[in-house]
């Protein structure tokens, strides 16, 4: 869209708006209602509800004003009679076969259809035939469809095209008949959830939230989500203590995604209440004893007294699930009331590297969105980091961005990228390396790729203007994102800005990478230190199979379940989940994001940083936080240059972020990184066997009641029966309807019984199992 | 079945008559593809200008001016372009293109590489609906002979203008009849119209400049070149040249495929004499629908005497419109509620299904329909028939929702008598099951 103003009249008022803009748009920000249904921001128009009609001069119909580009002198006219009886007919229409349930439908309350009917108020209600009726129905345990609702606008099979690439739903039958269905009866997709959002009527619904409570009775807090280190904002809706479902309806949450979420931000909200929550502290009074109930009081005071003996040998781990208040007042403890320097996170990615050596500034969603160009290497945003793949399908599929993905496996987004460079298994160091020092050409036959390819990609991005922005996933060491944060900056050209964007896996691995600046290696911590105080639980097997925390003396973990961390606990305190904490994130493009405490701290369970700070006071250091989280903020802020100033109020606003400003670098010497790359280039075997086949988004099985935050990651689900407590949320696993996995070499994992303990066995994840 | 041209050589119906009509040879004999080579000699804007001066009208229903059509193609796009022949012929009432592919089929292939050559084109398709299967195999063969004859496929006749002519029936939905649906179910998705603009001539099938026309529109464009497009358009009125066929259905002695010059009086001779006069000399004529089901249906009072000349002006004048030149003559037998009953569910059982007032509305009348054919008719519903009718027309997506409008409105406010029983909650009284196909 230029810049170029344009003069429109509408209503016999004239306004200079942008060049290209479109109609319902800009009627809208000028505070003339115009109803729609099928209209969506950003998604491909369908123009088929008809509600938006508008007069507009020289013109023989009435027009759709979703479909119309302003032009210069268009004399527009949105309300008139016969505007009005347009609109309400199609209203009439949409309500002819609609059946009017509206005491019974879980939308009932934010329908939009509903909503609008109610503002016209007096419809008369001409239809005396009877309805068309088709049956409700499960397209997938948790997509419920109850098609008579239906408005066909379509924005549910858009979003599943459009945003997620999966094209699962499709519209079914022809005239009245046509329905909203699936390719084959049950639903083969990634459980986003999104179409559920999206639709505007009681149509698709969330099936774990069924019929429990209407929507207004639900307290809406908005809130960040506490998965993907996208930072997505959401609404949870709790009633009695209790979180009953989180939505992005933008009736109540306007943040950087929009109505997007994922499965796991949507519907991974059951562990808040599950009824395994460490209820209250508990200690283990001798080494393999029994974990015994008890009060804070004497847990509190069986903890100082067990650190006092350890002195400065106590270490500190923080998980980058937590918020920054809590990573921070971690951090505080070990420096200031144990006198040690043994602090770190649980991560065993170190994003340290990557933000000291930046040389250019982190780019937002909105200019990934945006962006013309887009390098990604390795990662899997599409599981990982869901908005961001979003983001980057749209740029290529509404904006014509080009994508370059060099990856050993042909992920799904592959698809859509103008250029792959398929490297050999575990070779994206190496290629980090190439990209970087483009001299030696020793590189690229360890790599599989060919310097034709190598050239294209050059000449790619040399060819392209506007911003450029270049990915890069777990998958690459330390050492080789330091050197590609560090080398970007010389992409940049006067038609070209480059923009970084970092995949990290938690919800707040960046703020926990800013919270614990000067912090040691996990295993440092781990060996130099006789006591532990671990928010969290560790991720990483190997530190616990190594018998680290076997031999440590004394061992305090803050969860809110029983892990395989919380084994070696002598004493284990209930922490809050993020649903019961004010606190906050730091996103994966520096935006720092309220967290909002939606239900009281279950049982006995406290915030993090609160039980660390109960810690501190007893043993005699007063954070001056006074138990209160902004004020934990404020000095959190304080303390750390790219926070400077920040206060809870700056963050009030969703829909406005703030983003942090992480230091450029100049240019630097890595010669040290390089030469570790160079090192491990040498040591590759030559060889030219590749990945092939597209895995599935997710790896591993969880029930969907027993993720917690922890959850690794995962895909999809569907048992039979349409109870949220039987849901499977798995990776490479689908489940039949009568319950037996569809790819069967996959198939270990969780039978119908399973809990969260059982899971985190046969699954392998959950060692790492708290907010 | 009669198939004959009245007051004019026959152009379109030249060939239909002979033996192996369909055959290359007997094409070839009688002229076939020499305008091809005439045209390949001329300027692709001379060949459209030819079409232009010959206001050659769309002969699918729309009545679109083709040369002016073939002119918005944008010359210097890269893209491929695309000529697309829509042989869906949908319009109930209207078979026409279908004798024209059965006997004629290189016509049409004639007609479609001049139509390729001008507008720089190598590709054309033809579309049918799917009962048609029968005439893809004969174009197919067609095709084929055309090929062998290096008529089609690389470097025609030696030229560099290369050309392939593909073939692809759909399902056989009235929908796809409607050109961006018909694009859409050619590229393979279900069949629904897209947004115009674009207008397929700039963003048609891929998104690449596509000119779509209808069988007996393409079929002319050889009979163009032939005569010359002044000479062409002179044996129809200035504003509607040439000839045109007509689909003649319904109480006639003779019904068939009827050549007429455009302009030609009048409908009542046409009726009466022309078509051998009413099927049962002791029923009287009740109305007409001279263009396909959806336009207006016309009094017969509107006709007897009146004079309406059978052309695009003539029978707006008339209060009625050519459309696809499906002609149906309806006799006093007929229950005008019952037909209508009948064409309304018609329009809901193809309505595709993607906007709301086509969709809701074609359902809702017909309910109505039904609910006075049972003898529930209240005096309201006529009120209530034409209200939604003016709530479908203007505002669906595309004409289908407006055909459906048209056809009902014609009925209610042109037999208004026979609508007052059923209103009154008299039950339906028709003895005569042929009166409910057509
Ligand atoms: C519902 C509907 C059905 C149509 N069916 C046909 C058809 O069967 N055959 C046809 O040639 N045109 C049909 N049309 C008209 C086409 O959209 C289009 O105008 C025509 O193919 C253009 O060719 P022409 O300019 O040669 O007439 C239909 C239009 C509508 C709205
Ligand atoms: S849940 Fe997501 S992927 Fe599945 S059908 Fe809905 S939008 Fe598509
Ligand atoms: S299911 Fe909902 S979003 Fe999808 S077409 Fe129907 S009303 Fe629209
Ligand atoms: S008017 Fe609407 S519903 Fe009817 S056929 Fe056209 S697009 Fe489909
Ligand atoms: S919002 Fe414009 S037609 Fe639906």
């Amino acid at each position: 869209m230029s810049t170029e103003l344009i003069k429109v009249t509408i209503n016999g008022q004239e306004f200079a708006v942008e060049k290209g803009a479109r109609l319902i748009d800009v009627c809208r920000e000028q505070a003339f209602n115009i109803p729609s249904f099928c209209y969506y921001q950003d998604l491909a128009l369908q123009a088929s509800c008809r509600m938006c009609l508008v007069r507009i001069e020289k013109m023989p119909k009435l027009q759709t004003s979703c479909t119309i580009t302003c032009t210069d002198g268009m004399i527009v006219t949105t309300q008139s009679a016969e505007i009005e009886k347009a609109q309400r007919a199609m209203g009439e229409f949409l309500l002819a076969n609609h059946p009017l349930d509206c005491p019974v439908c879980d939308r009932g309350g934010e329908c939009e259809l509903q909503e609008m009917i109610f503002d016209w108020g007096d419809v008369e209600e001409r239809f005396v035939e009877s309805k068309n009726a088709t049956p409700e129905k499960f397209l997938s345990p948790i997509v419920a469809n109850d098609p008579q609702r239906c408005i066909l606008c379509k924005r549910c099979t858009r979003v599943c095209d459009e945003w997620m690439g999966e094209d699962a739903i499709e519209a079914g039958n022809r005239g009245v008949n046509t329905v909203i269905g699936t390719y084959g009866g049950w639903l083969d997709c990634s459980q986003c959830g999104n179409c559920i959002e999206v639709c505007p009527t009681g149509t698709l619904l969330d099936g774990t939230y069924r019929h429990e409570t209407r929507p207004w009775e639900l307290d809406q807090t908005i809130s960040t989500d506490t998965y993907s280190s996208d930072g997505m904002q959401l609404s949870i809706g709790s009633r009695g203590g209790r979180v009953h479902r989180i939505v992005a309806r933008d009736r109540y949450v306007d943040g950087l995604n929009g109505e997007f979420l994922d499965v796991k931000a949507r519907f991974g909200h059951g562990f808040v209440n599950h009824e395994e929550r460490i209820k209250t502290p508990l200690i283990r009074y001798k080494k393999g004893g029994k974990l015994i109930p008890t009060t804070w009081d004497e847990a509190i005071h069986f903890v100082t007294n067990k650190f006092k003996e350890s002195g400065n040998n106590v270490g500190v781990v923080a998980s980058p699930r937590l918020t920054n208040e809590s990573i921070f007042t971690l951090k505080r403890f070990a420096k200031e009331v144990v006198g040690s320097e043994n602090y770190t996170i649980s991560d065993v990615e170190d994003l340290a590297p990557f933000f000291n050596n930046l040389s250019v500034p982190l780019a937002t969603h909105k200019e990934i969105r945006h962006a013309k160009t887009i390098l990604l290497i390795g990662g899997e945003p599409e599981e990982e980091q869901t908005f961001t793949a979003k983001q980057i399908r749209q740029a290529v599929r509404n904006g014509g961005a080009k994508l370059i993905i060099v990856h050993d496996t042909p992920i799904r987004l592959t698809a859509q990228a103008s250029q792959f460079i398929h490297v050999n298994p575990k070779s994206l160091d190496a290629f980090a390396l190439a990209f970087a020092d483009k001299s030696d050409k020793t590189i690229l036959s360890k790599i599989g790729a060919a310097q034709s390819e190598i050239d294209d990609l050059l000449k790619l991005i040399g060819e392209s203007e506007g911003d450029f922005i270049i990915m890069f996933g777990r998958d690459l060491s330390a050492e080789a994102q330091a050197v590609l944060a560090n080398v970007a900056g010389n992409f940049a050209s006067e038609k070209r800005r480059v923009l970084l964007h970092p995949l990290p896996l938690y919800n707040n691995s960046v703020g926990a990478n800013d919270m614990m600046a000067g912090r040691k290696s996990l295993s440092d911590v781990l060996i130099n230190s006789t006591a532990l105080l671990i928010g969290g639980s560790l991720s990483k097997p190997s530190a616990l199979t190594d018998g680290f925390l076997s031999r440590k003396d004394f061992i305090v973990v803050q969860e809110m379940f029983e892990t395989a961390t919380t084994e070696f606990a002598d004493v284990v305190l209930p922490a809050a989940s993020f649903a019961e904490t004010d606190g906050t994130f730091t996103n994966n493009t520096g935006f720092v994001q309220r967290v909002r405490q939606a239900v009281e701290p279950v049982h006995q369970a406290k915030a993090d940083w609160i039980i660390t700070s109960m810690i501190a006071r007893e043993m005699g250091v007063d954070f001056g936080y006074n138990f209160s989280a902004p004020a934990a903020f404020r000095t959190l802020a304080d303390s750390i240059d790219a926070y400077a100033g920040l206060r809870y109020p700056h963050l009030k606003d969703e829909s406005k972020p703030v983003q942090v400003k992480h230091p450029i670098a100049g240019k630097k010497d890595l010669s040290k990184e390089t030469d570790a790359l160079r090192r491990g280039v040498e040591a590759m075997p030559e060889t030219n066997e590749k990945i092939i086949g597209t895995p599935k988004v997710g790896h591993k099985l969880h029930r969907l009641t027993t993720m917690t935050s922890k959850t690794a990651q995962f895909h999809l689900l569907a048992h039979g029966n349409p109870k949220p407590e039987n849901l499977l949320v798995s990776p490479l696993v689908q489940f039949n309807l009568d319950g037996t996995p569809r790819v069967e070499e996959k198939a270990e994992a969780a039978s119908a019984g399973d809990r969260i303990s059982d899971v985190k066995r046969t699954a392998g994840v959950t060692l790492d199992g708290k907010v | 079945m009669e198939i004959k041209a009245i007051g004019c050589e026959p152009l379109q119906l030249k060939r239909v008559h002979l033996e192996n009509s369909h055959t290359l040879k007997v094409y070839q004999e009688n002229d076939g593809y020499k305008w091809l080579k005439k045209a390949m000699e001329m300027s692709p804007d001379a060949i459209i200008g030819e079409v232009k001066a010959s206001v050659l009208r769309g002969r699918g229903g729309a009545g679109f001016p083709t040369g002016m059509k073939w002119s918005f193609v944008p010359k210097d796009s890269p893209k491929q372009k695309y000529i697309v022949c829509n042989a869906d012929e949908s319009e109930p009432g209207t078979f026409k293109d279908r004798y024209l592919m059965e006997r004629d089929p290189h016509a049409l292939i004639e007609g479609m590489l001049i139509a390729a050559f001008a507008l720089n084109s190598q590709t054309c398709y033809i579309y049918t609906r799917g009962e048609y299967k029968y005439l893809i195999d004969i174009m197919d063969e067609a095709v084929e002979e055309a090929r062998a004859a290096n008529l089609v496929g690389k470097n025609i006749l030696g030229s560099d203008f290369s050309c392939e002519v593909y073939t692809h029936t759909g399902a056989g939905a009235y929908i796809c009849g409607e050109e961006t649906a018909l694009l859409s179910s050619l590229e393979g998705y279900r069949g629904h119209p897209r947004m115009k603009p674009p207008f397929p001539a700039v963003e048609g099938l891929y998104a690449s400049p596509t000119v779509v026309n209808n069988v007996e529109t393409l079929t002319a464009v050889p009979q163009i070149i032939e005569m010359g497009g002044i000479s062409w358009r002179d044996l129809g009125t200035e504003k509607s040249g040439g000839t045109k066929l007509w689909s003649v259905s319904g109480h006639v002695k003779k019904p068939g495929v009827y050549e007429l010059p455009m302009g030609y009086a009048d409908m009542e001779r046409f009726i009466l004499e022309d078509c051998g006069g009413m099927l049962r000399d002791d029923k009287k004529l009740k109305g007409v629908i001279p263009g396909g089901s959806s336009v207006y249906i016309m009094r017969a009072n509107d006709v007897i005497g009146k004079k309406v000349l059978m052309d695009y002006e003539g029978l707006v004048a008339a209060g009625s419109l050519v459309g696809s030149g499906g002609f149906i003559v309806i006799d006093e037998t007929v229950d005008i509620v019952d037909s209508t009953k009948n064409l309304t569910e018609f329009y809901k059982h193809e309505s595709c299904g993607w906007c709301t007032p086509c969709r809701e509305g074609t359902d809702w009348l017909v309910k109505i329909f039904n609910r006075i054919a049972e003898g529930n008719g209240r005096p309201e519903d006529a009120q209530l028939i034409l209200d939604l009718c003016d709530n479908i027309e203007g505002k669906s997506f595309c004409a289908l929702g407006d055909a459906a409008a048209w056809a009902i409105q014609g009925a209610i406010k042109r037999f208004p008598e026979d609508f007052k029983p059923y209103l009154n909650g008299q039950k339906t009284t028709s003895t005569e099951p042929e009166a409910r196909k057509f």
